[in-house]
């Protein structure tokens, strides 16, 4: 299923996660759809499992019950892609995997689990409304996140219409770095943005995002302009030795206080996906890093008070 | 995205202060002056009210119950030793100064003298006591009652078939823990007074009423004679009784003063001893007459009768309120004056420790136990909203002094206030587990549709963990049967017998399932099991409501009641013209049940993963060497994740049930609904219960109430909401009380913004009709670090189930069963 490209992009896509009672991204009670594939490729990224567009198999060896109690990964792999490690643990040989999934279907302890599920935008919304009851009362609705949604740019369009026929809140949250057709499209149904603007100095955004940020501030201007009455809240993660100075979040209060009617976050930067890379066999590009500590967020949160009029 | 620093509850900030040594006393040195005096101190045993009770049973052998009765709170009320505590503004305390608890032999005193010297050894809840008042339990009082107690009464007539559900047939001190009864250790369920009708017209005007009654009697009619003028005569002794008591502080108090140097003292103890010597006789004058008012009914209430779970302490802020306006607005009393006197109730509160003799008793109520459910908010008689300055005052004390005394209640409705709203949120992330929050908007349709008229069901009164009471309307008062819904998927398994009882059949043969071809047919021998167990159930209330009236008799209880009053009839009658009998029956391990079903209905019947004889084989073996079995059916789905697959299960479990009690209710003339709601019986529960198809080991504690098992509600906080939604047979009036447990770590809350969003959480809930909620807002770190430390965490309370108790005080497997319920976290 996982090779399967044939399917209708604006109908289906690829979903990883469907979080209920998220409570920190847009107004009120809202449900968190993530949706696969990203742009960026940034250091600290807290969803590794986001990143690439198509399922993924993971490993939690912490799950895994190991091989003196259950093999049955073994036996449902047929490429011999699953290999008995060192200690009591497996291995997986992602060269010969063809990411069929067969072990994480038999792994009775779900220690082995595909990240990313094709869902129609019906099978979706239909999991959203479910938790009407609360929108209603706390002004909530269905946030998307990624990964970055636009990638995804047609489903995202779908699942959007599809809300707000339903009277559903929307939010997404973006990192910018999209085209601007498939951006105004899914911005016709939105009535918050979230818009990540990480550092506005090229070359370091270039260095710890894999990409630089002329597109992303762009689609920012165009998007206050295009669509003046849509709630939007401009976020900064704070990374520590990428953007923690106080020059770094003033440069983009400045900017910002160009663009008309916009709000004004920071996020402290986590470590909470770190595990996920060893999940999926990748290096933790920023480990060595430690979270921002309290003060400094504090001084941060502060310039933002005093310098940025909400 | 998480804000991931570390958040502690006000409640928990306040523990880590205590451990540094930086507690702040200021401006409320009198009530924490009485709490340091018994706070750490292990509960002792008052013998006074046994000996007293039954001396003065000894005397009256022959005559009416009820008369009896009231003649011994006559001989008690005369002869109990007056305490006036240090420092306290309030008197009126039925044993040893510190935590106590008293003895009931009336209920279980046949096994009193092997009781006594088990409890200071028991692990859940112990209490010392001194070898000289052992004694005298071993020597007078328990031989007096053998062959007399409801206890023996019970299992002598308990049919065969019932019997081996109910008791260990070796040892009827057991319970069976499968189909258990309550009614032998504690002589009512929860119940709530009409303390107002105390407060306005005093005992003095209720004895005028019985004297008035009496005058009126036909002297020929033998009804009148052998019913009525007993009744009216023991309610004539009971209302002399409490005055009489409370006379008794006066003089002492007086005394006191005389003797006393420290002037403000010497002030307090004259105007308690002012204050005696008015109230209860007579109506309250004041604020600080109402509250003392109150204390001695519900003290001289306890002294009566063990009512389960203590006596409820019914809608504090609408009783009291139009002595505290007044109070306010004539200069008479403070704010702070006013709190003063409330907290000094609340620690006198904390010193009266419900006892129980009985293991099972024990078990179902560790940590000391206690629900006197003070009611605030909701609504008023007429249908507006009730809250006051005096809710908003109750909440604000639990804020700042938050003791796990009193529980706290706030009823909930879709109209009140968004100030309340906002306080109560505030006041649940305060992180001590208070207040719980009952629903109006469940509630009230119920309480009509089982016969009430619209201003009764508006007034109803929090009662006990979870249930509601119309003080006046309501009746029905035996314990109720506790029914283990795990055992029956057990029984279902093993063909009739459990892995604990070995090779005695005690339920139903309805097949070896292995050979069951569908899943309908397993369902099938389930129910099979399930109305098998009540149907017990139901013949064992039977025997208990026709045996209680002649072991019971309630005569203050009776007084207080506007029907039992206008049919010169006791409270434990089993009929009473005009009342309202809600009884219930209680379902355990409802998440372990269901789980289990589901388990087997998606793993051996729809996905064949595995056949019936693998899964059993994992089961006896209590998944020794077949962790990956145990893993299977543990990623089975799960209830309290808003998933049709399970909740569809769920709701069948229920709606058989209240078939079953739509039907046979009304031949008892008793409704016994289904209730959810476990006190801290999962835990026993469990004891008897080997391994579940749900992933769970054996003996491990069973879910609690309508929660979802340990850790099995991965969806979050929305998804446990709706799945009790989901559930509930909204057609049928057989419901009762449904308890919630949610835990969230304080981060989750944190915050203006956490509050907005823990208010339209409670908002939503209110919407959806459930019964019950309640919040635990603590970090695990905290009950981990608890467990390891307890001295250090001495004060650390936390909710249980419908009430909180010191986490230290709990034992080791409820600590382990309260760090692994799901706590919610943000995202």
């Amino acid at each position: 299923m996982s090779g399967d490209h044939n399917f209708d992009k604006s109908k289906f896509g690829y979903v990883f996660n469907i979080q209920h009672y998220s409570v920190h991204d847009g107004p009120g009670i809202r449900t968190l759809v993530f949706l696969k594939g990203c742009p960026l490729k940034c250091q600290w990224c807290s969803n590794p499992e986001s990143q690439k567009n198509n399922p993924e198999l993971a490993y939690n060896f912490n799950k895994c019950i190991g091989l003196d109690q259950c093999n049955r990964c073994l036996k449902a792999c047929p490429n011999g892609a699953i290999k008995k490690s060192a200690g009591n643990e497996i291995t997986i040989d992602r060269q010969e995997c063809d990411s069929c999934f067969k072990c994480a279907d038999a792994c009775p302890s779900h220690a082995l689990n595909v990240f990313g599920n094709l869902m129609s935008v019906k099978e979706v919304v239909d999991k959203v409304e479910k938790d009407s009851v609360f929108y209603s009362r706390s002004g909530g609705g269905m946030t998307l996140s990624g990964g970055e949604a636009l990638v995804q740019a047609e489903f995202t369009t779908g699942l959007l219409k599809e809300a707000k026929r339903r009277r559903i809140n929307t939010t997404i949250e973006t990192c910018g770095y999209a085209n601007w057709e498939s951006i105004e499209k899914a911005g016709q149904y939105l009535d918050n943005i979230l818009y990540d603007i990480k550092c506005l100095d090229p070359s370091k955004h270039k260095e710890f995002t894999g990409v630089t940020n002329e597109l992303i501030i762009e689609n920012l201007k165009k998007l206050r302009e295009r669509f003046p009455k849509t709630a939007i809240t401009v976020r900064t993660p704070v990374v520590p030795g990428f953007n923690d100075t106080e020059e770094d979040i003033l440069a983009i209060i400045k900017f910002i206080k160009d663009i008309q009617n916009v709000k004004y976050e920071l996020l402290p930067y986590h470590r909470l996906g770190e595990p996920k890379y060893t999940y999926l066999d990748r290096e933790y590009p920023f480990s060595g890093f430690t979270s921002v500590d309290d003060e400094r967020m504090t001084l941060l949160k502060k310039i933002v008070q005093d310098k940025f009029q909400q | 995205m998480a804000e991931c620093c570390s958040v502690l509850s006000p409640h928990e900030q306040r523990i880590q202060e205590e451990i540094q040594g930086k507690q702040n006393f200021e401006g409320r040195e009198r009530v924490y002056n009485i709490l340091n005096s018994f706070n750490t101190e292990r509960p002792k045993i008052d013998i006074e009210r046994a000996k007293y009770f039954t001396e003065s049973f000894k005397q009256t052998e022959g005559q009416p119950l009820v008369l009896r009765w009231a003649k011994a709170m006559k001989h008690i009320a005369e002869n109990i030793t007056v305490y006036i505590d240090e420092h306290q503004l309030l008197v009126g305390r039925s044993g040893y100064s510190g935590r106590y608890g008293i003895l009931y032999p009336e209920l279980d005193g046949d096994f009193l003298d092997v009781g006594i010297e088990e409890l200071p050894k028991r692990v859940e809840s112990p209490f010392n006591i001194t070898q000289e008042d052992a004694d005298v339990v071993i020597n007078e009082i328990a031989p007096y009652w053998k062959g007399k107690t409801f206890h023996e009464s019970l299992t002598e007539s308990l049919p065969e078939e019932t019997f081996k559900l109910t008791y260990d047939p070796e040892n009827p001190l057991m319970s069976r823990f499968i189909v258990n009864e309550t009614a032998s250790f504690r002589s009512s369920i929860q119940w709530v007074h009409d303390y107002e009708k105390v407060l306005k017209r005093g005992f003095k005007g209720i004895k005028e009423e019985a004297q008035e009654k009496l005058e009126a009697l036909d002297p020929l009619s033998p009804v009148d004679n052998a019913e009525k003028r007993p009744f009216l005569e023991a309610v004539v002794t009971v209302c002399d009784a409490i005055i009489t008591w409370a006379k008794r502080h006066a003089k002492m108090a007086a005394e006191l003063a005389e003797k006393e140097t420290d002037a403000q003292r010497k002030k307090e103890l004259h105007e308690i001893a002012e204050i005696c010597a008015w109230v209860p006789e007579n109506p309250a004058r004041n604020f600080r007459e109402a509250v003392q008012s109150q204390w001695f009914t519900q003290m001289f209430s306890r002294i009566e009768q063990k009512t389960g779970t203590i006596i409820s302490n019914g809608r504090m802020d609408q009783y009291l309120y139009p002595y505290y306006v007044k109070d306010v607005e004539e200069g008479i009393i403070t704010e702070k004056e006013a709190t003063e006197l409330l907290e000094c109730m609340w620690v006198a509160m904390a010193q009266f420790i419900d006892l129980y003799i009985s293991p099972t008793g024990g078990a179902f109520n560790e940590g000391y136990a206690h629900w006197e459910a003070v009611t605030i908010g909701g609504q008023t008689p007429d249908g507006c909203d009730a809250t006051n300055e005096l809710t908003y005052l109750f909440l604000k004390s639990k804020q700042e002094f938050p003791l796990n005394y009193p529980d706290l209640a706030a009823r909930m409705h879709s109209r009140a206030p968004e100030r309340y709203w906002y306080e109560v949120a505030e006041t649940v992330k305060e992180g001590s587990g208070f207040p719980k929050l009952i629903n109006d908007e469940e509630i009230i349709p119920l309480l009509l549709a089982k016969g009430a008229g619209f201003e009764e069901a508006n007034d109803y009164a929090v009662s006990g963990c979870a249930e509601s009471r119309m003080p006046n309307r309501d009746t029905y008062t035996s314990g109720c049967a506790y029914i283990n819904y795990a055992a029956a998927v057990e029984m279902t398994l093993y063909n009739g017998k459990t892995q604990k009882t070995g090779d005695e059949v005690i339920g139903l043969e309805t097949g070896d399932p292995r050979e069951f071809e569908t899943w309908e047919e397993f369902w099938g021998a389930y129910l099979a099991q399930q109305t098998n167990y009540l149907k017990h159930a139901f013949i064992q209330q039977h025997t208990i409501i026709n045996l209680r009236a002649k072991h019971f008799a309630t005569p203050m209880g009776s007084a207080l009641h506007d029907l039992c009053m206008e049919n010169c009839i006791d409270l434990h009658q089993p009929k009473i013209e005009g009342g309202i009998d809600l009884g219930y029956f209680e379902c355990i391990g409802y998440a372990t049940v269901v789980d289990s079903l589901a388990a087997i209905k998606k793993l051996v019947f729809e996905d064949k993963k595995l056949t019936m004889a693998e899964m059993l084989e994992a089961l006896q073996n209590n998944f020794e060497g077949k962790e990956d079995i145990r893993q299977m059916l543990a990623n089975a789905p799960k209830y309290g994740n808003n998933d049709p697959y399970t909740d569809t299960i769920a709701k069948a479990v229920d709606r058989e049930s209240v078939k079953f009690t739509s039907k046979y209710s009304k031949e008892l003339g008793v409704h016994l609904d289904l209730r959810l709601v476990p006190f801290t019986s999962n835990v026993p529960f469990g004891k008897v219960v080997s391994a579940t198809p749900n992933g769970r080991k054996a003996w491990a504690p069973l879910s609690d109430g309508a929660s979802a098992s340990q850790g099995a509600d991965v969806n979050g906080p929305t998804a446990i909401l709706q799945s009790n939604f989901n559930s509930k047979n909204y057609d049928y009036r057989e419901r009762a009380a449904r308890l919630l447990n949610i835990k969230f770590s304080p981060s989750c809350v944190a915050g203006e913004e956490g509050t907005d969003k823990l208010v339209s959480y409670i908002k939503t809930w209110c919407d959806l009709k459930l019964w019950h909620l309640q919040f635990n807002i603590i970090n695990k770190e905290t009950l981990l670090a608890a467990k390891e430390d307890p001295d250090k965490y001495r004060n650390l309370i936390v909710r249980v189930a419908g009430y909180s108790a010191f986490f230290v005080d709990l034992s080791s497997d409820l600590q382990d069963d309260l760090i692994s319920r799901t706590q919610h976290e943000t995202m």
